[in-house]
Parts: C-alpha cells; sequence; structure tokens
C-alpha cells in the first residue's frame, strides 16, 4: 500500500491531505505547533489516518512521496527573526534598500512611519568598485579593502551574508570574487550573490531579494533539517520535496541555498489544486447533461480564510506569474522579484469587521476580530459585528455549527452585533446581515478584478474555483456579479493548498541577462545566454534524487518596446533562434502587450532583457475513482428561514453534504453543510455534486 | 449661529459602498494600463501621472491614487471640453495641455474621453501625464525664464480632438511629431494614455449595463453627498479660526532677484462647515514661468487642506463644496492672463503654497498641521539631455527623478524620507541607477543619506540627500529649475527648520563651483555634479522626543552622537559597532531640566 502525503504548516493550522493507492484524497486538520513542527503534522496525519483505520506511523511507514509545505520562511520574515545579515553594496550606493524605489500609500496620509530598510544602514558596507552598463570596468575592485570589510563583518558576528553590486547581471566578475574570498575568510557563513539568485536589472528588487534569501538561510536550513530528521523518527523513509512559490516543489539541497523560493509557497499552491480538479471535472465528464469546463479555460482561485482572501489564475491551462510579489503592503513591506506564483492577497475573510462611517456607508473591514477573540458567534469575548456573524444572522449557518458540530455558535451573541448595525441602517437583521456579506464581496471583488485587470482578461469567460472554510458563503453571489456562470467548490476546498502539493511537479527557474533588441538582434548572446539556462537547469535535473515521469525545459524573454521599463513574457521556442524565429518574437509580444494593456505599437522596435528557462519535472498525480454512494435523489435534513438577495426571508432546505451521491442536484434556494465548509445556494442557482467530488455551481448568470 | 444645510443621506449605503468601490477599481485599471505601457521614464518609472474620471457636468467623482496637483483639477478641464465641442460623440478623443483652459501646466497633456452610454454623455476619462518633452524652445518641460508663452513656445492643445470613431486625428499627431523632441517617445506616450482612457470608457459602459443608468445617476448623486458630508464632519473637528502664512519662493537671478513672497489666509469656520482660503493678497502675474494657473492653485491650496484632514475623507467635487479659494486674475497664484507663462506652475510656487497652508494649520496647536517639506529640484531632478555616444549619437531627454527632498514632521510621525515634494508628497517612484545608465550615457557616483541634516522635532523632518553624477562621454546639458537654496522649509511648534540645498559643480582637480537654484548649463566627462536637497522641517519640540527614536536614529547613522546630546537632550551611552548603544536615562532626564535654556538651533 503506497501513499503520498502533503502537508501544509500554516500559522494557525497544519493541513495533512494523504492520498491513497486508488487516488482517494482523505484531509486532515490540527493545530501547529511551532516549537516542534512535527507534533502538528504528525497530528494531523493522525486525524486522516484515523479515517482509513490506521495509526500515522502505520501510514508514513507506507508512505512513498511526502510534500511538505511551511510558513515559517514567511513568518520568520514578518516577525524578523532571521539571520544577522551583512549587505556587500557598491560603495556610493549602500542606501538602496533604504530608499527603495518610492511610492506611497494614500497621498495627504502623513501618519505612516517611513519603513526601516530589511538589512539595517550599520549592516551595509561599502565595496570599492564599479561596473558599467555595458560590463566595463570603471573601478577595478579594492581586494585589500575588502577583505578588511569582510573579517570586520566576521567580527561582529554576522550570520550571513548578501552581496549586490550594481550591473552584476551584465558582468558578474566582483561578486564572484566577493564570494571567493568570502569562503576563505568567512568559513561557514552563507553568501547569497545577486547575480545568481536573481539575474535582472533594478538594483533595489534584486538587493532586496537576495538580503531576504541570505538571511534566511541559517534558519531555513535548520528548519528543514529538522522537519527531515523528524519525519525519519516518525518512521517515514521516502523522500521528501518541499513546496515553493513557483507552484511546484524541490529538492531540499537547492532550497538550502534558495530558500526565499520558500516565501508564500502555500498560496502558490491554490491554484496548481483548482487546475487538478477542473481537468478532473473533464475526464470524468461532469454528470449527464452537463457542458464540460472547456479545456484550458482560464480559471479564477479564490481562497478565504479566516484573515485573508487570497485570489491567483490559471490562464489557458498555464499558471500566472508575476515577478512582483510584496510581503505586507505594497510600498512599505518587502518586495519579492522572483518569478513566483501570482496570488493577490487582502484582508478579507470571516472576521472582518463592519462597521458605519461618519457619513453613514456600511464598512467592512481593513479591521478583522481574527481567531482570537474572533466574530461575536465563536462566544471567545468578541462583541464586533463580523462576516461569520452575518452568515448565521442571515440563516446560512448549520445550528450545530462548524466542523461538523465540533464548533459551537453563539447565536445569541451573532443576532446582538447584527442588530446594532441593522438599527443604524434602518433595516432588519436579516437584510443588515446580507448587506455585510455584499459589502464583504467588495473587496475580494475588486482583489479578483485587479489580477484578472493585469492579465488582460474578462473575469466573465472565466470559471471560478472557491477555496477555504469559508469559501462557500459568497461566492455565487460575488461570481454573479463578475458575471461568470459557474463556480467549482471541491469537497476538499478547506485545505485547497494541501491539496495542491498533491498534484505539484518539481519547478526550477534560471535566468540570465542578455540585452539586445529586435532591429539588431544579437543572435551569439542570446544563444550563449539560453545554452548556458540549458544546460544549468539539466544539471538540476540530473543532481535530482527523485526522478519523474517526465521533464521539460520551456524557454521565455522579458521583452519590452523600447523606451519601456516594465517587461512582459515572451516564449522562445528553441536555443538557437532563427532570423524567422525572432520575428515570430516579435509578433508574439505585439499580440501580449495588445492584450494586456489595449495598445500595440508595431512600429516600435522591441528590447529583450532576461532569456530564461523553467525546467518541470512531471511527477505522478493521485487519480481518485469516481465517486459513488449516497443519496441520489438529495433529501433535506432539514428546513430553515435564510436572508437572500431580492426575495428576502425563505424557507431554505439544508442538507447534509456527506449523504449526497455524485449527479445530486440541488436547487436554490439550498444550503449544504459539509465537515469543513458551508456551501450557500441562492434562488435561481443550482448545485450539482459531480463525480470529481466537487460541487459545481450555477449562479444562473447567462454567458 | 445658522445650521449649515446638511446634505441628503444616502438613500443605499450598500449599493453607495458597491459603486464606489468600483469606480475606484476602473481608475486603478487606467492607471496601471498606463503606467505599464508608457514609453518616458517619468511616467513609466517616475508615475509622473494621473488618471481620474468626471461626471458629464464637470464633476470630479474619482481619482484613486492620483498625485493631488493633477487631478484635483480635471473638472477645469472637462467643463472646457464640453463648452468648446458642441459636437462632441462618441468615439471622440482630446489632447489637452492648455493652462488657461483649465490645465495645471503645458508639460502635462491629458487625454479626455467622453463617455457615452446610451447615446448620453455620461462621464468623461481623464488621464493625464507628464511628458518628457513638449517643443519647448530649450529643452526642458519646465522653462522658468519663459516671458510669455511665445518664449517658453510649447506647443499648446487648447482640448484639440486628436480621435474621431475611435480613429486618430493624425493632423495633429504630425503636429506634434515636428514639434516635440524624440517625437516617438510623445506618440507612444499619447498612445498610452489613450488606452488608459478607452479601458475606463470600456468598463464604466459595462457599469452601467450592469446597473442601470438611473442608478449610476443617483448613486453619483448621493456619492457627492456623502462626501461633502464626510468633509463636513471633518472640518466640525476644527477649532474656529483665521490663520495666516507668508514666505517666499527663493529669488531667481535674472528674472526674479526678490524672489515671490506668497501669502496665505485661511480661515476656518466649523460652524458653516467651511474653510475659506483667500490668495489674493499675492503679487501680480511675473514675467517669468512661474506663475500658478487657475487649476493649481486651487489644487495646491487644497492639497494643504487635505494634508491636515483625516485622510480617508474622499476627494471629489463632493468634498470640495466645503472648500473656497479665492482668487483674482494677473496673480502670481490666481487666475494667469494670456500669455503670462504657467510653465512651472505645478512645482515651485505651488510647491510653496501646499507647504504654507499645512504650515498655517498648525497655527491651531499641537495635533494639527504640518511642518514644511522640502523644496528643492536640483541635481536628482535635473532635465538633462544630449546624444548618446553608445548609440551613433541619438537624441535623448528625461527628466532624472533620483534622491528627492526629505518630507515634512507632523502631529503622529516623522518625515517621509523619499517625499519628493509637497505636490507629489512620496507618491512618485524613483529611478533605477541601472536603468538610467542603461538608456542614457550617465554615471552616478552615489546617492546617499546625508547624517544630521533632519529638521529636529519632537517628529522630525527626514533628512536631506546627496546625488551626484557625470556624463560619460560628450557633453550632457543641464537644466535646473529648484528651489530651497535660500528659503528653508520651515519647522511648527517648536520643530527646527530643515537645511537649505546646495548645488555644485566640480571639475576633475578643481575647486567647487556653486550652482543657483536656476541653471541651464553643460556638462562634460571631466566633471561631476553634485546636489543636497532639502530636508523636511520639524515638528514639535525636539527635547520631548521619545529618546528611543533618537537613540534608533544614531544607531542607523542619521543622526550623531552630538546632535542628540545638543539639539535632543538625549545622553547615550555605549557603541554602535557591538550595538552596545544605549539611552542614558539619568543623564537624559539631567539633559532635558535645563531645556528651560534650549540648545541652539543644530
Amino acid at each position: 500500500m503506497a501513499y503520498q502525503v502533503c502537508v501544509d504548516t500554516g500559522g494557525t493550522f497544519t493541513d495533512a491531505v494523504v492520498a491513497d493507492a486508488s487516488g482517494r484524497l482523505r484531509v486532515g486538520k490540527a493545530a501547529t505547533t511551532p516549537a516542534q513542527i512535527s507534533r502538528g503534522v504528525r497530528a494531523a496525519i493522525a486525524v486522516a489516518a484515523r479515517e482509513m483505520g490506521q495509526s500515522p506511523e502505520q501510514l508514513l511507514a507506507d508512505t512513498e512521496l511526502l510534500v511538505y509545505g511551511t510558513t515559517a520562511a514567511t513568518n520568520a520574515i514578518v516577525t524578523r527573526r532571521v539571520a544577522r545579515t551583512a549587505l556587500l553594496a557598491t560603495a556610493g550606493f549602500e542606501d538602496i534598500l533604504l530608499f527603495r524605489e518610492g511610492g506611497k500609500q494614500g497621498a495627504h496620509d502623513f501618519a505612516a512611519p517611513f519603513p526601516k530598510p530589511y538589512v539595517a544602514r550599520r549592516h551595509t558596507f561599502g565595496v570599492r568598485e564599479r561596473v558599467d552598463a555595458e560590463g566595463g570596468i570603471v573601478r577595478p575592485l579594492d581586494e585589500e579593502d575588502l577583505c578588511a570589510t569582510l573579517r570586520t563583518i566576521g567580527e561582529r558576528g554576522f550570520e550571513a551574508v548578501a552581496v549586490c553590486l550594481l550591473f552584476s547581471v551584465v558582468n558578474p566578475v566582483y561578486e564572484r570574487r566577493i564570494g571567493e574570498l568570502a569562503s576563505e575568510l568567512l568559513p561557514g557563513i552563507p553568501v547569497t550573490l545577486s547575480h545568481q539568485l536573481l539575474p535582472i536589472l533594478r538594483e533595489f528588487r534584486r538587493a532586496s531579494a537576495t538580503a531576504i534569501n541570505a538571511s534566511l538561510r541559517p534558519g531555513m536550513a535548520t528548519h528543514l533539517a529538522d522537519m527531515e530528521r523528524e519525519l525519519r523518527e516518525l518512521g517515514y523513509q521516502g523522500p521528501v520535496l518541499v513546496s515553493t512559490s513557483t507552484g511546484g516543489c524541490m529538492e531540499v539541497p537547492l532550497l538550502l541555498e534558495q530558500p526565499v523560493h520558500l516565501v508564500k509557497s502555500g498560496p502558490a499552491m491554490a491554484p496548481v489544486a483548482a487546475r487538478e480538479y477542473t481537468r478532473r471535472e473533464r475526464a470524468t465528464a461532469v454528470a449527464p447533461g452537463e457542458t464540460p469546463i472547456g479545456e484550458g479555460r482560464d480559471l479564477i482561485v479564490c481562497d478565504t480564510g479566516g484573515t485573508t482572501f487570497d485570489v491567483g489564475m490559471i490562464r489557458g491551462g498555464d499558471l500566472v506569474r508575476t515577478r512582483e510579489t510584496w510581503l505586507g503592503p505594497r510600498f512599505t513591506g518587502e518586495l519579492l522579484s522572483l518569478s513566483s506564483v501570482d496570488v493577490r492577497s487582502v484582508g478579507a475573510g470571516g472576521g472582518s469587521i463592519a462597521w458605519i462611517d461618519e457619513g453613514g456607508l456600511l464598512r467592512v473591514g481593513p479591521q478583522s476580530a481574527g481567531s482570537e477573540p474572533g466574530p461575536a458567534c465563536y462566544g471567545r469575548g468578541g462583541s464586533d459585528a463580523t462576516v461569520t456573524d452575518a452568515a448565521l444572522v442571515a440563516g446560512y449557518l448549520p445550528d450545530e455549527g462548524l466542523l461538523g458540530g465540533s464548533m459551537p455558535l453563539d447565536a445569541p451573541a451573532a443576532r446582538e452585533a447584527i442588530g446594532h448595525l441593522a438599527e443604524s441602517l434602518g433595516r432588519s437583521r436579516p437584510e443588515a446581515a446580507h448587506a455585510v456579506l455584499h459589502v464583504a464581496g467588495e473587496s475580494m471583488i475588486t482583489a479578483i478584478v485587479d489580477i484578472t485587470v493585469s492579465e488582460g482578461l474578462d473575469p466573465r469567460d472565466c470559471v471560478l474555483v472557491a477555496g477555504g472554510g469559508a469559501a462557500g458563503l459568497g461566492i455565487v453571489a460575488i461570481a454573479r456579479e463578475l458575471g461568470c456562470s459557474r463556480v467549482l467548490l471541491p469537497r476538499t476546498a478547506s485545505a485547497l493548498s494541501a491539496c495542491g502539493m498533491q498534484f505539484s511537479d518539481i519547478v526550477f527557474e534560471r535566468g540570465l541577462g542578455a540585452f539586445t533588441t529586435s532591429k539588431d538582434f544579437d543572435h551569439e548572446r542570446v544563444e550563449r545566454a539560453l545554452r548556458e539556462v540549458t544546460s544549468h537547469l539539466e544539471a538540476v535535473e540530473g543532481s535530482l534524487h527523485r526522478k519523474g515521469e517526465a521533464s521539460a525545459i520551456e524557454l521565455f524573454v522579458e521583452a519590452r518596446y523600447e523606451g519601456q521599463v516594465w517587461q512582459l513574457d515572451v516564449p522562445v521556442p528553441r536555443v538557437q533562434l532563427s532570423r524567422g524565429d525572432v520575428a515570430e518574437l516579435v509578433r508574439a509580444f505585439h499580440d501580449i502587450h495588445e492584450r494586456v494593456f489595449s495598445v500595440r505599437d508595431e512600429q516600435s522596435d522591441l528590447e529583450f532583457l532576461t532569456w530564461s528557462g523553467r525546467l518541470t519535472v512531471t511527477l505522478p498525480k493521485p487519480c481518485p475513482p469516481p465517486a459513488t454512494g449516497g443519496d441520489a435523489q438529495p433529501r433535506a435534513r432539514q428546513h430553515r428561514q435564510a436572508f437572500f438577495d431580492g426575495v428576502g426571508v425563505v424557507e431554505t432546505a439544508l442538507f447534509d453534504g456527506q449523504a449526497l451521491a455524485p449527479g445530486a442536484r440541488i436547487e436554490g434556494p439550498a444550503i449544504i453543510a459539509e465537515p469543513t465548509t458551508t456551501v450557500v445556494v441562492p434562488p435561481r442557482a443550482r448545485a450539482l455534486l459531480t463525480p470529481g467530488d466537487a460541487y459545481l455551481l450555477h449562479t444562473g448568470v447567462v454567458r | 449661529m445658522n445650521e449649515p444645510k446638511s446634505p441628503e443621506g444616502l438613500r443605499d449605503p450598500v449599493l453607495a459602498a458597491v459603486l464606489a468601490n468600483r469606480l475606484d477599481g476602473i481608475v486603478r485599471e487606467m492607471t496601471n494600463t498606463l503606467l505599464r505601457s508608457a514609453r518616458s521614464a517619468l511616467i513609466n518609472t517616475g508615475r509622473d501621472f494621473s488618471c481620474a474620471i468626471t461626471t458629464a457636468d464637470n464633476q470630479l467623482l474619482a481619482v484613486a491614487e492620483g498625485l493631488p496637483v493633477h487631478t484635483f483639477g480635471s473638472h477645469l478641464q472637462t467643463r472646457a471640453m464640453t463648452e468648446l465641442h458642441a459636437d462632441l460623440a462618441e468615439g471622440d478623443a482630446f489632447l489637452h495641455n492648455d493652462p488657461y483652459l483649465g490645465n495645471t501646466h503645458p508639460a502635462d497633456q491629458t487625454v479626455l474621453v467622453p463617455i457615452f452610454v446610451e447615446d448620453r454623455h455620461l462621464f468623461t476619462a481623464c488621464a493625464k501625464a507628464h511628458q518628457a518633452d513638449i517643443g519647448n524652445s530649450i529643452p526642458t518641460t519646465y522653462h522658468f525664464g519663459a516671458k510669455d508663452v511665445y518664449e517658453e513656445g510649447s506647443v499648446i492643445f487648447p482640448c484639440v480632438r486628436v480621435q474621431r470613431d475611435y480613429q486618430m486625428v493624425e493632423d495633429v499627431v504630425r503636429m506634434g511629431m515636428r514639434r516635440i523632441r524624440v517625437p516617438e517617445n510623445w506618440r507612444g506616450d499619447l498612445l498610452a494614455a489613450i488606452g488608459a482612457a478607452r479601458t475606463a470608457e470600456r468598463r464604466l459602459v459595462e457599469l452601467c449595463e450592469r446597473y442601470g443608468r438611473e442608478t449610476i445617476a443617483t448613486f453619483v448623486e448621493d456619492w457627492l453627498d456623502y462626501s461633502e458630508s464626510r468633509m463636513i464632519q471633518a472640518i466640525r473637528a476644527l477649532p474656529e479660526a483665521t490663520l495666516e502664512a507668508r514666505g517666499a519662493h527663493d529669488k531667481v537671478e535674472p528674472y526674479l532677484p526678490e524672489g515671490i513672497p506668497l501669502h496665505v489666509r485661511v480661515h476656518v469656520d466649523p460652524d458653516e462647515a467651511r474653510i475659506t482660503v483667500d490668495l489674493r493678497e499675492n503679487i501680480d502675474c511675473v514675467a517669468a514661468g512661474f506663475n500658478e494657473s487657475e487649476a493649481c492653485a486651487i489644487n495646491n491650496a487644497t492639497t494643504g487642506i487635505f494634508n491636515c484632514l483625516d485622510p480617508t475623507t474622499p476627494r471629489n467635487s463632493g468634498s470640495f463644496r466645503r472648500i473656497e479659494v479665492l482668487l483674482r486674475e494677473n496673480c502670481v497664484v490666481g487666475i494667469p492672463r494670456f500669455p503670462r507663462s504657467c510653465s512651472i506652475a505645478t512645482t515651485n510656487v505651488g510647491d510653496r503654497l501646499v507647504n504654507l497652508v499645512q504650515r498655517a494649520f498648525s497655527d491651531l496647536g499641537e495635533g494639527y498641521g504640518l511642518a514644511e517639506g522640502g523644496v528643492s529640484l536640483g541635481a536628482g531632478a535635473a532635465v538633462i539631455s544630449g546624444e548618446d555616444f553608445r548609440r551613433g549619437g541619438s537624441p535623448y531627454v528625461n527628466q532624472l527623478l533620483i534622491g528627492g527632498n526629505g518630507g515634512p514632521g507632523g502631529p503622529h510621525c516623522d518625515g517621509w524620507l523619499t517625499y519628493g515634494i509637497p505636490v507629489v508628497a512620496g507618491l512618485m517612484y524613483a529611478d533605477s541607477i541601472e536603468l538610467d545608465e542603461l538608456r542614457f550615457p550617465i554615471r552616478f557616483e552615489g546617492i546617499r543619506l546625508l547624517p544630521d541634516t533632519a529638521g529636529a522635532g519632537r517628529h522630525r523632518g527626514a533628512p536631506a540627500m546627496e546625488t551626484s553624477y557625470r556624463v560619460r562621454e560628450g557633453r550632457m546639458v543641464i537644466v535646473l529649475i529648484s528651489d530651497g537654496q535660500h528659503n528653508a522649509p520651515r519647522g511648527v511648534l517648536g520643530g527646527r527648520d530643515g537645511c537649505l540645498a546646495e548645488t555644485h559643480v566640480i571639475a576633475d582637480g578643481d575647486a567647487e563651483e556653486k550652482i543657483p537654484n536656476f541653471h541651464l548649463g553643460v556638462l562634460d566627462p571631466s566633471s561631476v555634479i553634485r546636489g543636497r536637497t532639502n530636508s523636511g522641517g520639524g515638528y514639535g519640540d525636539p527635547r520631548a522626543r521619545d529618546p528611543k527614536l533618537v537613540l534608533e536614529d544614531v544607531l542607523e547613522g542619521w543622526e550623531s552622537i552630538e546632535r542628540a546630546r545638543d539639539v535632543y537632550a538625549v545622553a547615550l551611552q555605549g557603541r554602535i559597532e557591538d550595538e552596545t548603544l544605549g539611552v542614558d536615562l539619568p543623564a537624559t532626564e539631567a539633559l532635558r531640566r535645563e531645556g528651560a535654556n534650549p540648545a541652539r538651533p543644530g
């Protein structure tokens, strides 16, 4: 019996998803145990194992692959519990991290302090050298001075070193030399060189990623080693892969050098899960009379938690990536410019607090009751009206509470909290509750629109895939506002990220700067760069212990119109580009530019900057059998009063999700209670339980 | 006491929240489109552009993240469009950079697209962007010395149609291409602005289809009323007062040997829930490019007010109903008389105006107003031009945006470090050194924070920065239009003034030559230009500053141990190198007890 186990250790909960030999997934949830991560991991696996009549140790002994996901890197950055890091920068430009790239939120807000640099000024050291834009040496490296600096770094007890010199991407000679000298003078202290980590121009972005990576190295090395050892102690024998922000996973040795890829790796897995779920719907042909979700259909992937709403995309079957990921608020948070899955987070969720401003406008958030004290209905002392309270008062939550009744809710407390709002709004309680859900949906709509807009996509052409514990409460209303006709909500939605890890491949990227233009295309230089990229990736593949079913390298280049400064990724067909290939590359760029920005300029030349490759080693994926059993003729467990837009309070059937059989159809208004999520089906919408073990919701929007 | 007329409440507070959010989303989408597709660095890295939506009856409705100096007057420009073009039709787009018709200054070319729903004009989308060049008689968009619009030489498009039926009016484009330097850049930026406005058109039409034209019209009315009521509440929270502030723009040889004295009188009337700014007691228009346009006079005074209110107060014609800016014709901060030049209306005098208004509010006492922010536009903000030796001598012209001024201290925190100037208040992006050096034959020597320069205060201003660079080969024309070398940004409520700006050119092995605020010069590879910006003014007594903040400043090299002691009255002990530096509390208390005799300004 061979299992595949994925574990996602979040800040609060650890999710485990176990796939058995038939491909069936089981979810286990437990509290995260920061002091010893493996305790929470074991507990989460135990929940899933119990369902299979096993102990976690037995299950792990029979597991052949374990994928581990962690928020440890993200948390380390946010709390600044990172290594004491020194930054080496070109003399005269030591303040790169302090100055950032400018920009500020709020033109009239003078109450926000200026953010501190990621590495303190007093921990930043100038290197006497200078390279120009073409890679020429303006000022030779002063090695004597450098060695003195390195010795100081050693004496002052630094644990990690980041190096970012101007134009090191064009000519890395001095960064390399610093690497050599540091390994002599600072043995055992990890050094991150910017040109190796992130070969892009824009010194702040490169320095920021380099400093963050350096600061994570000692801590993440310990974390990953401890985790691996503890898994072995639990009896796991097989290989360990770790999920990354590329939407894939990697073996531990490569991550020891580049732990920055661990940052925000959890949210990156939700789109991976969504892609697989929709694929499965095609494979199982949904149900008689249903149009399958089209091949390559664009997906909007939403993950609703207690405090944040994450949204990502699948475009034409591919993950959508970005080179601008903020950890924390835009402008004042930390910027990661490595290519990673584009997932935008907004502070909106079940805990968001509703209030009325001085002008009488109903607002929801950005304040959140979080999980402590949490919504009023949690009965932990919270009294503010939250989105979860609104859902309860609107009649959307089952009487027994959440998590199949293991978390009872305090209904009078919710009614009281919503009652205050209702009074100020001059509306009934259910109306006020619905209004809160409606306004809360707005910030989610904003996040969805923002991400589709930057891809030049129309949400109406997309299928929504919803995950997270609070996903089913308002998703149909949101889909209707966006004009989407269908929403897919997997039964395992509450652990979307951990599920995504079940379906991930080994992914690794490498890029090299080689500036050239379409007018004067430097075939030789580009070929050299692409060859180096390819051979690097082939070496990475060769070093892997875990071999896949297949592997591929996709090539792409960052290009822009002459004079622009923001690039778009364009696929590159091969290493050796013919004239025809270049012409095709140019055409492809015009198309992408028009799609994203509504304009094309065929008279303009193109500039090509960074040539990259992405290695994907395909891993086997669990392929569950079509779900069977249950009640084909759905019978309501009870009827209750619930409020819906346009019809007011109506009698609404509540179904027990676990009792339903694939093919079951439920017409709104209805509520389907699953152990870890609740699905609200408003009037004029209907739900279908698919053989792929997901609810397909028809919103009633005709497209 | 007259009870001011209160606007009606929101008819639907839920739908209003929804639609206000959608409008903001549309402006953000316009912004994203323009930012990413524009050509000149000022737009695509500097973010020196703004988008807005106005109603068909020319009320400013939504501005999202735009620069206040750009967006607050958009409705004046759309008014020109509706007044001049009776044949307004779907598919039109207009180009408007006329400061006598509601624009800010000629460099801010604005694309206006009237948006029709069911054949009725409902909204206008505005995309305004500062151009790299506008065909002035000298290679800068800031012609400070121009005695009139003829000497200035910019191509002025007085709200001219550039698209009809969604097709370019190529005649107009060709005119621009003949008169504007680096014409391909200009054309690319024009296309990007039109693309942004058309994006808004599509989205607004969809919004009206989704909710119905009538619902949207009701919402617009309610939203403006709601914004007004927010403003009423904000003003009622202030004490009644008449405030006055005087200041001056630096002297500019030979045009303005006395500088430009400036005066504002602000009347805060909480009973009437109204703020009036009187700018009429100022000198007449000057024979140089410094005159404020009407749009700038109004929006810079308004910016100063908004800087002192709850920052979530909506910014649109609804809240503006409670602000009155009194102007007179032919006044340097009023309504310019054609053909007096407004070439640099958005910055210099405009910056001083924002500063004066926000400083005036500090006279209400602790907790109100702001100190003054830095106003210099020295070496790091120079317009550079020349021929690039690496590209067969192809011409370039661009404004640098690097190492700006320190921001003002305020009631809640220290000044913002990458503040720029008062009219942009930190919103703009800075250039990347690497991208600038890739695109222009320039080499930076360094950019750094200058310790011990901040205007001290309970909340200090942000320190000054120093930027230095040279041309790699050939000659580079440098145009500077700075301020802040003679009149420093002022501190308030016991806070110290910020430092003065300075610019030098240092020839190899030669003495330094000091460069005035306003300068057109030529650099050759043997010389370096080095500029120091202003720091921001301080807010409140520096001896009341939290010693922990002073310690952090010293640890990070923003302030010296000596200044901590002499100016902030904080005694420190230990060493920075081994992180043992700490506050010596008894000694600090002793120093602060001596506070009856404040130390001399540092």
